[in-house]
């Protein structure tokens, strides 16, 4: 895979774009550093917060909560979307559960599993895999029901065990589909296991965010937070594109 | 031409953010009403209060100063917000609320993070935060909770300070005690169930409900060890300047109810329940918890200097201590003069 110079350059580009509004703001707009820091002050905390070694084992707890959460709820969301796919029955029995599940908010579920599960590495596993889920079930139900029905038919002409027809066509098929899911599950995985620390923790990238608003009032600190939150996601969702890349190709 | 497209682009939305959208421009200080004329002959005042994040009977001389009349007839037209401590510290900072009730430990973190705020007024003279621990626990002192299971919201804020004060005068850490994090403050019912030993609290909310029913509770206080200071009436120092008056009359306006409350508890029980009808279901309880809460509006020094009195020692001596803290929440070296102002007090 080739990365084009002008693609580079949209990109640093925009980012730079970015920067220059936010100053502008916090210049035209009179805003003092604890209501809104002026991105030079970020970065600096940013730096800082890495070399003093505050950031690390926030980042490195968070990290940990998102691998199991979104490997915790991939597997979950594979698997129940395929039944639902294949399955008009598992189809009726757990939809409404599922898009209930999903309609209700994480940020109201999150203090009851922390309650349940405690505060420590089990409960933002849980809370992460549940927003994780519903779109990798989702997207896994679409892929698979959109399968080339001609295609199953000729696998049961070839006599081909089921096995057999999830590995060679069902899977293939529907993976552009579910590989979408993984896009939007991944990003949600941060959402997940921040919200998870909000609810009790002791260490995460949620916690810094809590400390530095709640104890510190190091308003900077916040925003290079919120920024190591937003790198993380990006390099996730980055990671998927090229998973997806180099097993379907680019797509357009 | 996608260039000058490009170009376009980006030109409108620099110039959409510098239009700044109504945001809060915090840059030019508030208009006030000229002082030499009596507040209470023109339009009255607006004054934005913050109050604590739920509405409680803590409160009552809020309540009962509102409902009495004191801030109509000191000329002042006020609304209460209830926000939490870290919020309403930074909307007073900012100027969008006037005037609010926070934690002492957390202004000094906040003044040494450049956040233009003053203590004006002590509302609660003994620090309320306070250890506590089912008599039959055989927890007494400080040095008893070595090794025992300590509930507590969370490692930051005012609990986690005091615990730390508290601690440190038995020589012991964090580390010696088994913290159990209920981060929503669910360690009063994990104490009821036997969950854990002890737990952070309030003086006047957790030990008089675990006393309510039935189980009589030790408490450790830290008063002793580091005066650290309670919630008290925070400005913001442009406000001091500019709304003097309004603020003044404020503050005035609200130890005379917290006067009238002390006098009468009931009166000012009355008042919360009319604020919040939710608390009139147990008012048996929500009387304890506001005698409990009267109490800690008065100490030794209070006696001596009048309510409200801000104890600069006290100040002194809790900016040394947190300073000293191992999670440095003072970014940098305060003066107690950039912490308090007595200029609000009555005279």
């Amino acid at each position: 895979m080739r990365v084009r110079a002008s693609d580079v350059a949209w990109v640093v580009g925009g980012a730079v774009l970015f920067v220059l509004v936010w100053q502008a703001v916090v210049v035209v707009g009179g805003f003092r550093p604890f209501v809104l820091p002026s991105p030079f002050s970020v970065a600096t905390r940013f730096v800082e917060a890495w070399r003093d070694g505050t950031m690390e084992p926030h980042v490195a707890t968070t990290l940990g909560e998102i691998a199991l959460g979104f490997a915790a709820g991939a597997a979950t969301g594979l698997v129940v979307g395929y039944l639902l796919a294949r399955s008009r029955m598992a189809e009726r029995l757990l939809s409404p559960y599922i898009v209930a599940a999903q309609a209700t908010p994480v940020l109201a579920v999150a203090p009851l599993l922390a309650l349940w599960f405690g505060t420590g590495l089990l409960s933002k596993v849980i809370i992460c895999a549940l927003i994780v889920f519903f779109p990798i079930a989702v997207s896994t139900m679409v892929g698979i029901r959109s399968v080339d029905a001609e295609l199953l038919e000729m696998c049961r002409a070839f006599r081909a065990t089921p096995s057999q027809v999830l590995a060679k066509v069902e899977v293939p098929g529907a993976l552009p589909s579910i590989l979408g899911g993984f896009r939007v599950g991944v990003t949600l995985a941060v959402i997940g296991a921040i919200v998870g620390e909000w609810a009790g923790g002791e260490r995460g990238l949620g916690v810094l965010i809590n400390l530095a608003r709640g104890s510190l009032f190091d308003t900077p600190l916040l925003f290079a937070t919120l920024a190591t939150i937003a790198l993380i996601g990006i390099a996730l969702y980055m990671a998927v594109v090229l998973l997806e890349r180099r097993l379907v190709g680019a797509r357009g | 031409m996608r260039r000058l497209t490009s170009l376009a682009l980006a030109t409108m939305l620099l110039a959409a953010a510098c239009s700044g959208g109504g945001s809060p421009g915090p840059s030019v200080p508030p208009v006030s009403p000229s002082p030499s004329v009596p507040a209470s002959a023109l339009t009255p005042t607006k004054l934005t209060v913050g109050l604590g994040y739920i509405p409680s009977v803590q409160f009552a001389q809020f309540y009962l100063a509102q409902q009495a009349g004191y801030y109509r007839d000191a000329g002042l037209d006020v609304t209460f917000q209830n926000k939490i401590d870290p919020d309403l510290i930074t909307l007073v900072g900012q100027g969008a609320v006037d005037i609010g009730i926070a934690d002492g430990t957390s202004v000094i973190p906040a003044v040494s993070q450049g956040i233009p705020v003053r203590y004006v007024a002590t509302i609660y003279a003994q620090f309320p935060n306070v250890v506590y621990a089912r008599e039959s626990s055989g927890i007494r002192t400080a040095g008893d909770l070595k090794s025992r299971k300590l509930g507590t919201p969370g490692k930051f804020g005012s609990s986690w300070i005091m615990l730390q004060a508290l601690l440190g005068s038995a020589g012991l850490t964090t580390n010696d005690v088994s913290i159990q994090l209920y981060p929503d403050f669910g360690q009063g019912a994990a104490l009821q169930q036997g969950a854990v030993d002890a737990a952070t609290g309030f003086i006047n909310n957790e030990p008089v409900q675990l006393e309510q029913s039935g189980t009589p509770a030790t408490l450790l206080k830290v008063d002793s060890i580091v005066p650290l200071p309670g919630n008290g009436l925070i400005a913001s120092s442009d406000g001091i300047q500019a709304k003097s008056t309004p603020l003044k009359a404020f503050v005035a306006a609200t130890l005379r109810a917290m006067n009238d409350v002390i006098a009468d508890p009931q009166k000012g029980l009355d008042a919360a329940v009319a604020a919040v009808p939710e608390l009139g279901k147990d008012r048996a309880l929500q009387l304890a918890i506001l005698k409990a809460t009267i109490d800690t509006w008065q100490s030794a020094y209070t006696k001596a200097h009048g309510l409200g009195a801000i104890d600069r020692d006290g100040w002194t001596k809790t900016v040394a201590f947190m300073t000293g803290l191992p999670d440095h929440p003072v970014a940098r070296q305060v003066s107690v003069d950039e912490l308090v102002s007595e200029a609000l007090l009555p005279k």
